[in-house]
């Protein structure tokens, strides 16, 4: 497996516990969404899949190594292997579409050559690279996404995670950014996807993970969204 | 870090200057004030001790000598002085020699012709003693006030020259201690002022960061653009401090000119240029230290990796 959830609980408060004994399994090559209401715990998942947040208790393995216990100065660089993509996209609004993508390489140390090569290749892979020198301003949600999409998978990552993605998109831009992800996964790529779209998960028919009061309720190869 | 890290963290803390640019002017304008004060006091430190230097090593005591006393009690005060071991130098100066000083230091004729006016020459005889040291004068000025010569001795100076000198040092120490309590304040406005600003462009730049630290940035390349934002403000702020120092030194110049002899006038500006290059170290280390602090402050206190 290469990601283990393993009994992780994080409470906020007394009252507000966002994921008890939750363990999760995700095998490479997978396409996981995970699924459930508002305040089911969808975030915090991902926040702990990405090193933001600390459980209370349990563990999360990546390639068998335990991220709880990375180092201050590790987080940078598994940062780079878990591509992560927001339903507010989280743009630079000054900076063009190539611009954006090529910040996350900038900021990482990469050569300029590096850059050149791999910029445009990635705007193809999304479908942007006619918008590259347009601002965020100017683009479509969706387009917004896909640019989004494109910079999460600049570092070439394993896995990648997309926490709401759809959520500020009509059924159209929203199922060709599903598209996008499973052409990703196809690739190789793990790709989890954090949704409360019923339609989506319906017409995936991939494994669906159903999370409630933080808690798994169910995980199903070829699931549906029922809750 | 290789070279091209460092020219993108340099590029990003100049725009963060630049995308700030009135807030960071400001607080380079501060960090300048801050600066000025600094020097200026340094520089009347450096002035007022220097000049209670020069007057110390030109001390000495002048023993004025009634009309009645006979050329041999004086000369042989004379000679009790110049053997002592601490005494440099014992001149005597006749009635006539103090007449001729008289008439020399004077610019007005009517106060020239005084002492002729006058009948006779009121002017005493005079000696002036100098010691090896300073410190010396004490000792030596007991001698002198000791019973055996208070008969021919009309006055004594010293007493006089050291209530002054002791208003000096009693000015160079207030000077010092104003000087320390101002920089102090300064300096703890500045980093209050820069700690803001810095933490104004953490807030404006709150998307970047974040964006930056979830594609995986080092936190040196997260943090260091802020500290190089810091260095620029002490560093535009060393420069305007030194030019405006240089224009005010310029524009007071024609009125030491104008109210000292010519001398005075070399001297300062000798003294100004001979000190330059140290007043701007002096600047640059301060500016670039409290730029560096109070973004590492900021840092430590605003941004949360």
């Amino acid at each position: 497996m290469l990601i283990e959830v393993v009994d992780v609980c994080k409470k906020y408060s007394d009252k507000i516990h966002a994921l008890e004994h939750v363990s999760l399994s995700v095998d490479k090559g997978e396409f996981v969404s995970v699924v459930g209401p508002s305040g089911a715990g969808k975030s915090t998942l991902v926040r702990m899949l990405t090193c933001e947040e600390k459980p209370d208790g349990g563990k999360v393995l990546v390639a068998g190594r335990n991220i709880l216990q990375l180092k201050p100065h590790e987080l940078p660089y598994f940062r780079r292997k878990v591509g992560v993509v927001f339903q507010d996209f989280k743009l630079l609004p000054q900076k063009t579409v190539y611009e954006n993508v090529a910040f996350a390489l900038e900021v990482c140390g990469a050569e300029p050559k590096e850059i050149h090569d791999k910029v445009p290749r990635i705007l193809d892979l999304v479908g942007m690279l006619k918008r590259r020198d347009n601002l965020p301003d100017e683009l479509s949600g969706g387009e917004r996404q896909r640019v989004s999409i494109a910079r999460a998978l600049v570092h070439s990552p394993k896995i990648l995670i997309a926490d709401e993605p759809t959520g500020n998109l009509d059924p159209v831009n929203a199922w060709e950014i599903i598209d996008l992800l499973s052409r990703i996964n196809s690739r190789g790529t793990i790709v989890i996807l954090m949704t409360h779209n019923k339609a989506i998960v319906d017409r995936l028919k991939r494994r669906v993970v159903l999370l409630k009061n933080g808690k798994v309720l169910s995980d199903k190869v070829k699931g549906g969204y029922i809750i | 870090m290789n070279r091209l890290t460092i020219e993108r963290i340099i590029k990003l803390g100049l725009v963060n200057f630049w995308r700030n640019r009135w807030l960071s002017l400001a607080s380079a304008l501060v960090m300048t004030l801050t600066l000025i004060v600094i020097s200026i006091f340094v520089i009347l430190t450096l002035v007022i001790g220097r000049t209670s230097d020069i007057i110390k090593s030109k001390m000495d005591i002048t023993v004025y000598f009634n009309d009645s006393a006979t050329t041999d009690q004086i000369s042989e005060l004379q000679q009790v002085l110049a053997s002592r071991p601490d005494v440099k130098e014992v001149a005597y100066t006749s009635k006539e020699e103090a007449e001729k000083i008289w008439e020399q230091t004077q610019t007005s004729q009517a106060l020239k012709n005084i002492a002729s006016e006058l009948g006779e020459n009121p002017f005493p005889r005079s000696i002036a003693i100098k010691a090896t040291d300073p410190s010396k004068l004490d000792a030596i000025a007991g001698v002198i006030n000791s019973a055996t010569y208070q008969s021919i001795i009309h006055k004594v100076s010293y007493q006089d020259n050291k209530v002054l000198i002791g208003r000096l040092i009693s000015i160079t120490t207030f000077t010092k201690e104003i000087g320390w309590i101002f920089s102090a304040v300064f300096v703890i406005m500045s980093v209050l002022v820069v700690l803001n600003t810095i933490r104004l462009a953490i807030y404006s730049r709150k998307d970047e960061i974040e964006i930056m630290r979830l594609v995986g940035a080092n936190d040196v390349f997260i943090k260091t653009p802020f500290i190089v934002e810091g260095i620029i403000y002490g560093l535009l702020a060393c420069f305007l401090a030194t030019i405006l120092l240089w224009l005010g030194f310029l524009s007071l110049q024609p009125l030491i000119t104008e109210h000292f002899d010519p001398g005075v006038a070399l001297g300062v500006r000798v003294f100004y240029y001979s000190h330059f290059g140290w007043l701007f170290l002096m600047q640059f280390i301060i500016g670039v230290a409290v730029g560096i602090g109070a973004a590492l402050f900021s840092i430590r206190k605003y941004l949360r990796i």
